[in-house]
């Protein structure tokens, strides 16, 4: 099942169209499509995209959970692998890593998500 | 799919759930020969086991094995590994001491784990956590030395309620804080605490019950399904899962205080109130999360969800509708009923996960 899975993201990347990295903001508008299914809401807006950084054709992602007790840190580095997948060139190496520091926060969220949640 | 360097991957993780999966099968079959029904069991005595199998075995090994991901340790999956084990060497018919044993250090190895977490994130709904574990380390510590199961099914529940409690808490970081909130809440973990570890006691029991009732308000008022249950597909399910265990938490609570103690039928009541009621919505409603990130697979939402749940409701009704009306025979087609919202439930999942499959092929 692993080999299948990197089989299409081989594939997609092959066929991507992208011949180009892409901007650090077209990461995180990507990135807006992987969700949180406990609370519906995407990483982005909930504070958990810890840094981008493109370097030639290199793309590093630090992202974060709420809380280390959370099983699915691995899950969520998967969902955004796969979203971005078709963005990039087919040579480009992504490098998405779980860090710990700084803690996440509430403040860390989105004016969109804690306005959602009821903060004033 | 790659896990973070140390960890083990999902060919370790499979057969540590497929233990847990034993637990399950002998701890319902064993349940169902408790109520009356005609049942193959392994063993004889495995309708003594029946708690045992459900809490320490399935419930135990599941939480064991989510924790052990969480970490990414090794050593961690020892915990996991011990009690599914246990489980085997329960529903095999060894002395029960050699189960008990596994159990005990089963659970030594989460509440290890649970505290390394604790001591990274020094917040209460990590010590929620910690006291959880430790309620199920002593409740097994006590079990293995010859209390008799029903001595330390209120440490078993405080190991699941707690657990369950402190990561709802842990969720409610995303709402606007609320010192007086979380201020009751530890106020309702210390009765809790006390409750769980007096309750041999007439007012330990009752307090324990207070504890419990305060907890499903609590969570009522204050947790985020509140908010998502506006949402749509999954999020709005796991939202109804979690808002009706919370009725049933407090259904259960206001038996054990009605009853004032654990005595005749408020025995099978208030514990499956809660057990079945409360927690297993909860698994209900998490699987479709959990399962992904344990075994690495997909599973989709589908309105279908939503059937096993009303299956769970409707079957706990009329199991405790005959504890109540002191039918026995409703309580057995109740319980029954309860197995086969579990078979359906795993039936459901698998139909998900295949459904999943196809479309990640696609």
């Amino acid at each position: 099942m692993a080999s299948l899975a990197n089989f299409t993201l081989t594939m997609e990347r092959a066929i991507s169209m992208q011949s180009e990295m892409p901007s650090e903001k077209d990461v995180r508008n990507i990135l807006h499509n992987v969700i949180d299914p406990e609370v519906g809401i995407n990483i982005v807006d909930l504070g958990l995209v810890y840094g981008v950084e493109i370097s030639g054709n290199k793309l590093h992602i630090d992202l974060t959970m709420t809380t280390p007790a959370c099983p699915m840190g691995d899950m969520i580095l998967d969902d955004a692998r796969q979203a971005l997948a078709g963005l990039l060139p087919a040579n480009a190496e992504i490098d998405i890593n779980l860090v710990w520091e700084p803690p996440w926060s509430p403040d860390k969220m989105s004016e969109q998500a804690r306005e959602h949640f009821g903060w004033s | 799919m790659a896990v973070r360097s140390g960890d083990l991957g999902v060919p370790f993780r499979l057969p540590l759930l497929i233990l847990g999966f034993a637990s399950l099968v002998s701890g319902v079959l064993a349940g169902l020969a408790r109520l009356g029904w005609a049942v193959p069991l392994p063993s004889a005595q495995l309708a003594l086991l029946h708690g045992p199998l459900m809490v320490c075995g399935f419930l135990g090994t599941v939480i064991g094995l989510e924790r052990a991901v969480a970490l990414g340790y090794r050593w961690a999956y020892a915990g996991p590994l011990f009690t599914g084990l246990g489980g085997v060497a329960l529903l095999l018919g060894f002395p029960s001491s050699a189960g008990a044993s596994a159990m005990v250090l089963g659970s030594a190895v989460l509440f290890t784990g649970t505290t390394l977490i604790m001591l990274r994130q020094r917040e209460l709904f990590m010590v929620t956590m910690v006291l959880g574990a430790a309620s199920w380390l002593a409740g097994n510590l006590l079990w293995l030395t010859g209390t008799g199961v029903s001595g330390v099914v209120a440490l078993w529940m405080n190991f699941l309620v707690l657990t369950i409690a402190g990561e709802r808490l842990e969720l409610s970081r995303f709402l606007p804080p609320s010192p007086a909130a979380k201020q009751i809440f530890a106020g309702i973990l210390a009765v809790l605490m006390a409750g769980g570890i007096l309750s041999g006691t007439g007012a330990g029991i009752v307090m324990y019950g207070i504890g419990l009732l305060g907890l499903a308000v609590w969570l009522l008022r204050q947790d985020i399904a509140r908010r998502t249950v506006k949402e749509q597909g999954l999020t709005r399910f796991i939202a109804v899962c979690l808002l009706s265990g919370y009725v049933w938490l407090a259904i259960g609570s206001v038996m054990l205080l009605a009853a004032g103690g654990l005595a005749g039928v408020a025995y099978d009541a208030v514990l499956h109130a809660i057990l079945i009621g409360f927690v297993f919505s909860m698994v209900f409603g998490h699987a479709p999360i959990i399962f992904p990130a344990v075994v690495r697979v997909r599973m989709p939402y589908h309105w279908t969800f939503y059937l096993p749940l009303l299956v769970l409701h409707a079957s706990l009704l009329m199991r405790l509708a005959g504890d109540g009306l002191m039918l026995p025979e409703l309580r057995s087609l109740g319980g029954l009923l309860n197995a086969a919202a579990l078979v359906l439930f795993i039936l459901n999942t698998v139909s998900s996960v295949i459904r999943g499959s196809r479309a990640g092929k696609n």
